[in-house]
């Protein structure tokens, strides 16, 4: 897993990043059922035209585009930047790269990773005599 | 003074530490009360919100990442915008086990002490992607208080 947070920079340090470079980190929930593992990572603001997943052997990653402030508008309270969202997660074998699905509603992403066939739970029936 | 109970869970939440940066910030800079009270207790969240103007119209926007527009409640009484809205935890069947729980759920409240009046009955909310905007025309006086002055 892999998590950089250089989303800001200290006032008076370091000059910031150019605007491409930085970014926001989705906070994600990651749950396992049977056949598969389910990913949520809240990406406000960004549509399904501007979300890109991307798996390169073992490494997933999100990415999420927000569209700019309105031109016209200035600041008065900020509590978040309209950076893009993105994040980087490493794979184990486990999850079968063919079958990943992904899909976002309200801001949201869901991705269901499936499990290969190995990697599942399989019950062995136990025979009574 | 701002307050943001201190929580465990901070260190996972980078806004809420630059948020708690911004308000010293303001707090240091205008030597007051920038007017935006953090408001959290128990179960609850603290969704970032942005406050912007235009010429015409304040601006205030909410990041609520998997809520519709009926969760949300948003009112205005005497200046103050209220946001209001819970958050259900999305229950995955037959989920075994969880890896992370970084996402937030609950309920949250959020008010805002609007920077001018505004025409109140003109207040247009709209809901998109998981982002809350509510554009508040500025009133006649409000917009009238720039004056434009001759160098010459």
């Amino acid at each position: 897993m892999t998590d950089t947070r250089n989303i800001m920079k200290r006032p008076g340090g370091e000059t910031p990043a150019p605007r491409e470079e930085r970014y926001r980190i989705p906070q994600v929930d990651i749950c396992e059922t049977e056949d598969s593992l389910i990913l949520l990572a809240d990406m406000p603001g960004v549509t399904e035209k501007g979300v890109d997943v991307s798996v390169d052997e073992d490494v997933l990653s999100i990415t999420g585009h927000v569209s700019p402030p309105q031109e016209d508008s200035r600041p008065l309270y900020t509590e978040y930047e309209p950076l893009p969202f993105r994040r980087v997660f490493t794979l184990s074998q486990e999850i079968r790269r063919d079958g990943i699905e992904g899909k976002i509603a309200n801001g949201v992403l869901r991705l269901t990773l499936p499990k290969a066939e190995e990697a599942r739970v399989r019950k062995v029936p136990i025979k009574t005599q | 003074m701002s307050l943001v109970p201190w929580k465990k869970r901070e260190e996972s939440r980078p806004l809420v530490g630059l948020q708690r940066e911004m308000n010293r910030l303001f707090d240091d800079f205008f030597g007051r009360d920038f007017g935006i009270e953090p408001f959290r207790g128990p179960g609850q969240w603290l969704p970032a919100l942005d406050v912007s103007e235009t010429d015409k119209a304040v601006l205030v926007k909410a990041e609520l990442p998997g809520l519709d527009a009926k969760d949300v409640e948003v009112s205005l009484v005497g200046g103050v915008l209220t946001l209001r809205g819970e958050k259900k935890e999305e229950k995955e069947e037959k989920t075994k086990s969880f890896h992370r729980v970084e996402r937030s759920y609950g309920v949250f409240e959020r008010a805002v002490q609007l920077p001018c009046p505004v025409k109140t009955d003109q207040v247009e909310a709209t809901f998109k992607n998981g982002v809350l905007t509510v554009e508040l025309p500025k009133s006649e006086e409000a917009r009238s208080k720039t004056v434009k002055v001759k160098v010459g």
